[in-house]
């Protein structure tokens, strides 16, 4: 069957960088946003722009991931001629098999899967990123542009510009340069890690990087450069709109707090529905005492405590007499009477018992930060998690 | 549960629901926030590892099948078996307009009761808001041998209902039909599992004689001929809905926390279709006080004991309390409302107050622009 595009997607990354959050599962299946896990927005987005093919790449601690995607039911993935699929690094006949060495080794790895559905071409989307997308204006301008390879480039101010990799843009408006986090950007188009490419041209590429012993068989620091430098035409696709990399805690915290605000990322609009798979719980309970204040609240939570500028996941409870500020809970979440959390980001199940008090507002120093517990911990009564600790799931609090 | 199937009556619409059943029957009237009734019939069945239900269904069911679907949440699509949804079949002679009770429910789809493999059938009210640990029933019912079982609740239900005796010997001793408040016997919840051969029989009889009812018609001509029928006692909450104070009441039961133990056990859950997937988002002047709120809604608003169902929108100065918003409401600032009923998408303009009686809650029907 042939397609005009099937998506990849980069979802074997640890996210080392979120520390307790990833000890035991990937970082696209972290939650997000209450009822999301941050995997969600690229297939719904996928779902979304009518790309019904989609290859999720998995490596590191795959197993709630996989079982979170499952047949893809929840984004309407579930088509008879496409759907998503689990592809984890396997072992050829005659072969030691091998981990995905770098991203587009991981795709080199997966030939095979691209090439059963024929694609002109294939879109490369990581699992780290929280945004709304249509994939198909930007192969619509991919196809109009001729080009061999489409980048999907955000405008950055120039101080955030030496964070991202940077494209130079020629006076075509084709990219004429790729910089890596650039100390003196010449540019303020960040690459957001989202291509399109003609799937021959990529194939030739990533069969050639693949020889080269010294290339860590990476898209941003040898694809996209050998692309440049053999005169491909590259195109950059400019978003307008929210998006955020995921990849560190305080980048996590942020992107949650925003989702506070729809005038920053609209969640509510049924265009372009973000899909997740859920539990079905009963509607939320607010009790007696309950003050929520710019916070957003998901089914299955008891609420009878004071909870401001807060997400809370799905079944969280907030007892009475304790307070939630600035504070992310992921699902089944417990916080207990007299119980303070703020400014931190509680892992799932994880309980915060009478009397303990995590993180602590900002206080202008440096070493300041979102304070962290892992999934599963228990935190006890009385004690204190000081802003920017990380607590780990096994640890005694 | 290979030897049990399910049947759930879905074609109720009972009159004294009123403006509710206008619009679908009273097993797909939104309850709690995010569920059908019929949910807590689907999901007992479900939980009970009962997957093959029939749906009987009359008329105005376009809400029960869309929100049913192929009974995917209740894992009842099936290769084999599964959910089957019942509408009229056959025998037009006997049936004219809406069923006059079970048995002639029961004779239009007769032909499906005669083909079914199993040989026990659980019958349950698609209105009756229970969650019963089917498992339990059939267990009890295996155990006692008795023809029939009945399920009846630990306390005596609002409005009339069937009660059931039990004699020495543990079973039914006599029947008194339509009673209201306490009194002698169990009060029934007119769940029952039964022999197929058992039904089969009852139901030739009831059609020969073109009598409709089971508890009028068909349970008399069992108990006279000796037949045995057990009672399973259910404990916990338990209420068919019958009229709008019925319905009010049992939504609003809800926000006891015990009531919503009884009907959300975590190891029996009450599963339903999926919905949108967003959270719901309270304002900077948002008051949420003993209420029970779904996803998607958006409250800039009061409310107070209410019951609020996903995609409401709750304007800032709004007050809401005692009230059901139904999915899509939307609520302008200002608006006053008290022991209200809104079906499904209806909207306030700014100002608007409505005030119903605890008794008598207002209703206000689907897509009304107050």
């Amino acid at each position: 069957m042939k397609k005009k595009c099937i998506a990849m997607l980069l979802a074997g990354g640890q996210g080392s960088r979120l520390y307790a959050l990833t000890q035991n599962e990937a970082k696209p299946s972290v939650p997000f946003g209450g009822k999301y896990r941050i995997i969600d927005f690229p297939l719904s987005n996928c779902a979304n722009s009518g790309i019904d093919t989609v290859g999720v790449l998995t490596q590191y601690r795959p197993r709630q991931l996989n079982s979170y995607i499952g047949n893809g039911q929840p984004w309407d993935l579930d088509s008879s001629d496409g759907g998503v699929f689990i592809l984890p690094p396997y072992q050829s006949a005659g072969e030691k098999g091998s981990w995905f060495s770098g991203t587009a080794n991981a795709i080199y790895q997966n030939i095979g899967f691209i090439e059963s559905y024929d694609p002109e071409n294939v879109l490369i989307l990581s699992g780290d990123h929280i945004y709304k997308m249509d994939y198909a204006a930007m192969l619509r301008e991919h196809l109009l542009k001729d080009a061999a390879c489409t980048i999907a480039v955000l405008q950055v101010s120039m101080e955030e510009a030496t964070r991202f990799g940077i494209m130079n843009v020629g006076e075509d408006g084709y990219v004429c340069e790729f910089e890596e986090k650039p100390k003196h950007p010449k540019s303020d188009l960040a690459s957001m890690g989202i291509y399109i490419f003609n799937w021959a041209k990529l194939k030739a590429y990533l069969m050639a990087d693949e020889q080269d012993p010294n290339s860590s068989k990476d898209f941003g620091k040898n694809i996209i450069p050998n692309m440049l430098a053999a005169g491909e035409k590259l195109w950059p696709y400019r978003f307008e709109g929210y998006w955020r990399d995921v990849g560190t805690i305080t980048s996590l915290w942020d992107a949650n707090m925003d989702m506070l605000s729809t005038t920053l990322i609209n969640l509510y609009d049924p265009s372009w529905p973000i899909g997740a798979r859920s539990p079905i719980c009963p509607p939320h309970f607010t009790g007696d005492h309950a003050e929520i204040i710019h916070s957003i609240v998901t089914e299955g939570c008891e609420v009878d405590g004071h909870v401001e500028n807060s997400v809370l996941s799905t079944a969280v409870t907030v007892e009475e007499g304790a307070s939630v500020v600035y504070s992310v809970l992921m699902p089944g979440a417990v916080v207990k009477e007299g119980a303070v959390v703020e400014y931190a980001i509680v892992g799932e199940n994880t309980v915060i018992e009478s009397g303990a008090h995590v993180g602590a507002p900002p206080d202008g120093s440096d070493s300041w930060g979102v304070a962290t517990c892992g999934p599963d911990i228990v935190i006890r009564g009385g004690a204190q998690v000081p802003a920017g600790a990380m607590i780990y799931t096994g640890e005694e609090v | 549960m290979r030897d049990y199937r399910g049947l759930i009556f879905a074609y109720n619409a009972n009159p004294e629901l009123r403006e509710l059943v206008s619009v679908r029957t009273a097993a797909s009237l939104p309850f709690c926030g995010r569920y059908r009734l019929i949910d807590l019939a689907l999901s007992s069945m479900r939980n009970a590892g009962i997957l093959d239900v029939g749906v009987i269904m009359q008329r105005d069911y376009q809400s029960l099948l869309d929100h049913i679907g192929s009974g995917k949440a209740w894992d009842m699509s099936r290769r084999s078996g599964g959910l089957r949804m019942l509408p009229p079949f056959g025998l037009p002679q006997y049936h004219t307009g809406e069923y006059n009770g079970t048995m002639e429910a029961l004779n239009t789809v007769a032909e499906y009761v005669r083909s079914l493999p199993q040989e026990h059938i659980v019958l349950l009210l698609g209105n009756l808001c229970a969650n019963i640990d089917l498992m339990e029933v059939i267990r009890q019912h295996a155990r006692s041998g008795a023809d029939i079982t009945a399920v009846c609740a630990d306390h005596t239900p609002a409005g009339r209902h069937h009660r059931f005796v039990v004699g020495p010997d543990g079973f039914v001793q006599k029947m008194l039909l339509y009673r209201e408040g306490p009194g002698e016997g169990l009060a029934s919840l007119e769940a029952y599992v039964v022999h197929k051969d058992q039904l089969l029989d009852l139901m030739d009889r009831c059609r020969a004689e073109r009598l409709p009812m089971f508890h009028q018609d068909a349970l008399p001509m069992f108990f006279a001929e000796g037949g045995r029928m057990d009672v399973y006692v259910h404990h916990g909450y338990a209420q068919i809905i019958s009229t709008v104070e019925d319905y009010y009441t049992a939504n609003m039961d809800m926000l006891r926390s015990e009531n919503r133990r009884s009907i959300f056990p975590a190891d029996r859950p009450v599963r339903a279709k999926a919905h949108e997937e967003v959270s719901s988002y309270y304002g900077e002047h948002a008051v949420s006080r003993r209420s029970l709120v779904a996803d998607d809604c958006i409250i800039e608003g009061e409310i107070e004991n209410c019951i609020v169902f996903p995609g409401v929108r709750i304007a800032q100065g709004a007050k809401i309390k005692s009230s059901i918003l139904m999915r899509g409401c939307q609520i302008g600032e200002g608006v006053d409302l008290e022991n209200v009923i809104a079906d499904k998408h209806c909207s306030f303009s700014p100002g608007a107050k409505l005030m119903g009686s605890p008794k008598l809650p207002m209703v206000i029907p689907k897509n009304s622009q107050i």
